[in-house]
């Protein structure tokens, strides 16, 4: 099946649901199990078009060095290898990747798809070989020689910071990247004035996303007319699409000048085109800051140059790539990212003139398919006697890795950590110095509620200025969390809070559940056992969507990166087909869409097919799927754009019935007058109808598309919707001979607003829940002082499995905004609140302060004073 | 033991689902790779190649087997059972219903190694405890989950059986 992927497959009537209530708000069964659990998903690996070559890179064995010589001529000789390519070969072909979002105080390195002088991590890539099969690609890459000098590896955030250390990148300040300052309100005051100041540094270690699907991609050339079909784990289609036009098509910038205005209707296209993202995007426009966009040109002012071949290679072009994300095993986020190892196929692929495959293996994941969260808090908390919190103060530096993610780099996680880390909580003041540094390790991704660390730290901090002035933890959080009294207020970061951000109705039911535990008794039972127990918990707020001002509070005028389109359609049969700009990876959006939509037109959920992940045909994103936004912006536009097209179905019925339009209803997906269901149309009669009005007026554009209603509009959330909000408890008990933890009882209390599937929206808290799990107790992609990732298979990189997590009890609030559109995003907040209640919990079962977030056995007995450290 | 030339290749009999096919195969192709490419079983998927994360399980002989850590000509002769092998006709088996009833999964890449290791499971202890399933489960990873929905998936197929058997 080469058509759009859509949940059309596997769907016939014995598994047709249908409801007299509507389907939103109910745990309906996945539409796209009829697929995935027969065995037939469509899976990036699984597209081998005939003749398909199969690649693999060559990758750096060293940290950091420089390459002297490469030579590739005995692995060409290999008998079933099609082309060996090196760094010069590719580079030659694609133009650099550049920075998309510069914030104020960042310079970002400009980068190749393969490494040509140097190599700055173990992995990096510096030739790719297209081979008959994976097999003889990879002895091909064993044959490429290549000579390394090696340079002092920098393998930490201090190393980083220190001015003695070699420098990745020579035109950056060191190894800094990034160095800023944001202040809201006096916090030299709040500090002077209160009566305590706490301090503590937590660090955090480094850790991988790890989809069990690896990243991917399959290139296809048309023999014929050459274009590029490309299939990719893509969170991020139409951005991908446009990184991959952008990159690869590499003309002289004066024939591509000469064939733009020799083509007088590619020039008024271009012209208008642009005359209308202006117009439409003025007010953002206008909000943008220029600081950091001057930063980086005075840090390097090749952007400007590489940007205008771009542009004039995108303006030459006839031709852009299709690019297709078909089923996708998992992402959080490090599919979200246009890969060097994406351009590097695509341009091998083309001058090998073959369909090529690269299925990105384990290790290769484990190395640069996504790291995140390396990061280090020094906070400060100043407070008063009464436990009023006055101001926060903290020094921020994050390890970057090597090279920049693209086009969502580490900039947006310091932006996040920015906004978010007063969380939930009322202060006066509030400053952050946060720090970017660069290291020879694999590139830093957002990773599931990327900002994730501030709740970490700010949650700490919050339990160790209990615990310093002799407090409750539970009570001290409650006297300072903003309650829906205050309301409307703002974040000391900028953020409107409105009554969405319930939090403090999660914390409140949070303490009241943990006062109905007898805590004495299972602290003297674990005793018993030898064991300690103990308890905490997590407080935090998220922007899924958010207000209208919280992505301006990250970084001024972005915002309309944010909004996202949506087409519906009825075809000629009435059949209803939506197009969605989302690339689920997991999120079973076929389902939760189809509630949605089949809801508006008052149809079986069967009656609706989602369409997704082909850029042909569904409309521009640059986001895709990823920040909490498939449920408020994605599902919100497919709401408000099935409305739109029910509004026109009532219309025509209202005619054909000779009715009054407030009167027509539909139910089943019979459409008739209130009361009289006898005399009802199906959506095949509306459709039959349009059609042929359609042609009786003489041929209209939707008449030439065969469609008998279709509409198109886009949507950014604003208005609608607001915060997801959250506390977590765990319990847990620690074992004082091994110092394995158990977690006898974890809670989430939860507002995500009103649920479009209620176990769908379980389903994504556990599973982030159990990434915090694994992120405290188990995962640590550790790196050696030299650079050497000494966690490359799942042998030392340990994913959590059914034995280590717990059952999680999930406890669902609903408050409700005014807004029309109210879904909140709710997939991050499981590993938002996770690391900070499960560290919280360790530390008061030891009765210590934990100021890492890596919580292995032997750090547990070091903790407990079991053993001494080291 | 009999020697292979580098570059040659072996003539393997395969039992996939109850057909036999023959095949011809380089001696070191996994045998999840010549499922899935050669025979044209892609439900059966590849997460790590080094056998830790089981989304590879296969049945051979009625035994969960990691098919990226066997070879093809190992399996010549031998009872082959994959996810695409468990369905008669549209109708999903218990297991494959317990998981859709309990919306076990997600991305679901992991599905057809947890499927298998279940049919496994199931054949062998038809009331497993849930403490039972999670550690003969404890061999594949999914990282979408936290594992509960797979749990009563599991106890959900285990009832649909006993429904079945009365």
């Amino acid at each position: 099946m080469n058509g759009p992927i859509s949940n059309r497959l596997g769907v016939d009537a014995k598994h047709v649901q249908t409801s007299g209530l509507g389907f939103v708000g109910q745990s309906v069964k996945r539409v796209e199990d009829r697929w995935l659990l027969a065995g037939k998903g469509k899976f990036v690996a699984d597209r081998l078009p005939d003749g398909v070559a199969h690649a693999a890179f060559l990758r750096s064995p060293f940290a950091h060095a420089t390459i002297d010589r490469i030579d590739v001529s005995a692995a060409r000789r290999l008998p079933g290898v099609i082309a060996v390519y090196s760094a010069a070969d590719i580079n030659e072909h694609a133009h650099p990747f550049v920075p998309l979002i510069m914030l104020p105080g960042t310079y970002t390195p400009l980068f190749m798809p393969l490494s040509e002088d140097k190599v700055r991590h173990v992995g990096d890539p510096v030739a790719i070989v297209l081979a008959e099969s994976r097999y003889i690609a990879e002895d091909a890459t064993e044959l490429i020689e290549v000579d390394y000098s090696d340079l002092e590896p920098v393998s930490t955030i201090d190393q980083a910071l220190d001015p003695a250390s070699a420098q990745l990148w020579e035109r950056a300040d060191g190894n800094v990247l990034h160095d800023d300052i944001n202040t809201y309100g006096d916090v030299d005051a709040a500090f002077a004035d209160a009566d305590h100041v706490v301090r503590e540094t937590f660090e955090c270690h480094r850790q991988s996303n790890q989809p069990m699907e690896a990243r991917g991609i399959v290139v296809e050339i048309d023999p014929a007319s050459a274009h590029l079909t490309v299939t990719s784990t893509s969170q991020a289609p139409h951005a991908a699409k446009w990184a991959i036009a952008a990159m690869t098509t590499r003309d002289r910038p004066g024939s591509s000048l000469r064939s733009l205005l020799g083509n007088k209707t590619r020039r008024q296209n271009f012209v208008g085109a642009a005359k209308e993202f202006v117009k439409d995007n003025m007010a953002s426009i206008k909000k943008q800051d220029p600081a950091g966009q001057k930063h980086q040109l005075k840090r390097d002012p090749s952007m400007l140059t590489a940007q205008m071949k771009m542009g004039l290679g995108l303006l030459a072009a006839d031709d852009f790539p299709t690019v297709r994300a078909d089923d996708i095993g998992g992402g959080f986020g490090s599919k979200g990212s246009v890969n060097r190892e994406d351009i590097a196929v695509v341009v091998a692929a083309k001058l090998a003139g073959r369909s090529t495959q690269w299925i990105e293996d384990r290790v290769e994941n484990l190395l640069d398919g996504g790291q995140a969260r390396e990061e280090r808090f020094a906070i400060e908390l100043a407070l008063d006697a009464d436990g009023t919190f006055r101001g926060l103060r903290c020094q921020f530096d994050l390890d970057y890795g090597a090279y920049p993610g693209f086009p969502v780099s580490a900039a947006i996680t310091q932006g996040m950590i920015k906004v978010y880390m007063p969380g939930p909580y009322r202060f006066d003041a509030y400053e952050l110095h946060s720090r970017m540094v660069t290291t020879n390790k694999g590139k830093q991704v957002p990773y599931r509620g990327p900002w994730a660390n501030e709740t970490w730290a700010r949650e700490r901090i919050i339990d160790v200025a209990a615990s310093t002035l002799g407090m409750d933890p539970l009570e001290l959080r409650q006297k300072n969390m903003w309650a829906a009294a205050d309301f409307p207020a703002k974040m000391i970061s900028g953020p409107s809070l409105d009554v969405t951000m319930s939090c403090k109705g999660t914390l409140d039911r949070a303490i009241a559940e943990i006062r109905e535990l007898d805590l004495d008794a299972l602290r003297a039972a674990a005793h018993s056992r030898g064991n300690k127990l103990g308890i905490g918990l997590a407080s935090y707020h998220e922007a899924a969507p958010g207000p209208p001002d919280f992505l301006d509070a990250i970084t001024p005028g972005n915002d309309m990166l944010a909004a996202e389109q949506a087409r519906a359609t009825i075809e000629a049969d009435g059949r209803i087909v939506m197009y969605t700009s989302q690339s689920p990876h997991g999120q079973s959006h076929a389902t939760t869409y189809a509630q949605v939509v089949a809801d508006e037109f008052g149809v079986a959920l069967e009656d609706v097919e989602i369409v997704w992940g082909d850029t042909d045909v569904t409309q521009f994103s640059f986001l895709g799927t990823g920040g909490s936004r498939g449920g408020p912006i994605g599902g919100g536009v497919m709401k408000y754009s099935a409305r739109d097209v029910r509004t026109m179905v009532d219309e025509l019925a209202a005619e054909m019935l000779e009715s009054s339009v407030e009167d027509i209803t539909v139910t089943n997906g019979n459409i008739h007058v209130a009361g009289v269901p006898a005399r009802g149309l199906s959506y095949r009669d509306l459709a039959a109808e349009a059609i042929s009005r359609q042609s009786s007026s003489g041929g209209t554009a939707t008449n030439k598309s065969g469609l008998a209603f279709e509409i198109t509009r886009d949507y950014a959330g604003h208005g609608d919707g607001g915060w997801s909000v959250a506390t977590h408890v765990a319990i847990v008990e620690v074992d004082l001979e091994t110092g394995v933890v158990e977690i006898p009882k974890y809670l989430v209390v939860e507002d995500c607003g009103p649920i479009i599937n209620p176990k769908i929206v379980d389903g994504q808290v556990r599973g982030g829940v159990a990434q915090g799990i694994g992120a405290v107790f188990y995962e640590n992609l550790v790196y050696d002082n030299a650079g050497n990732p000494q966690a490359t298979t799942y042998m030392d990189y340990l994913i959590p499995t059914a034995m280590e997590i717990p059952e999680i009890d999930i406890i669902h609030l609903e408050t409700h905004s005014a807004g029309e559109n109210d879904f909140r995003g709710v997939g991050e907040g499981g590993m938002i609140g996770a690391p900070a209640a499960l560290c919280n919990a360790v530390s008061n079962a030891l009765g210590v302060e934990v100021t890492t977030q890596y919580l292995p056995p032997a750090k547990i007995l070091e903790l407990a004073g079991v053993i001494s450290p080291d | 033991m009999t020697s292979v030339e580098i570059g040659s290749e072996l003539a393997v009999s395969l039992t996939l689902n109850g057909a036999t096919t023959s095949v011809r195969v380089d001696p070191r192709r996994s045998l999840a790779d010549v499922i899935r490419e050669d025979c044209g079983l892609t439900g059966t998927h590849l997460g790590c190649e080094h056998g830790v994360c089981g989304a590879c399980t296969v049945l051979v002989d009625g035994a969960p087997a990691r098919s990226c850590l066997m070879l093809a000509v190992q399996a010549d002769g031998v009872e082959i059972i994959t996810i695409e092998g468990l369905a008669e006709g549209d109708e999903f088996s218990p297991v494959q219903q317990g998981m859709v009833d309990a919306m076990s999964f997600q991305c679901a890449f992991c599905a057809p190694g947890f499927l298998m290791s279940t049919v496994a499971l199931l054949a062998e202890n038809p009331n497993p405890s849930t403490e039972e399933i999670r550690a003969e489960l404890s061999g594949n990873l999914c990282r979408c989950t936290g594992y509960q929905s797979i749990v009563d998936g599991v106890e959900r197929a285990v009832e649909i059986m006993q429904r079945g058997a009365q």
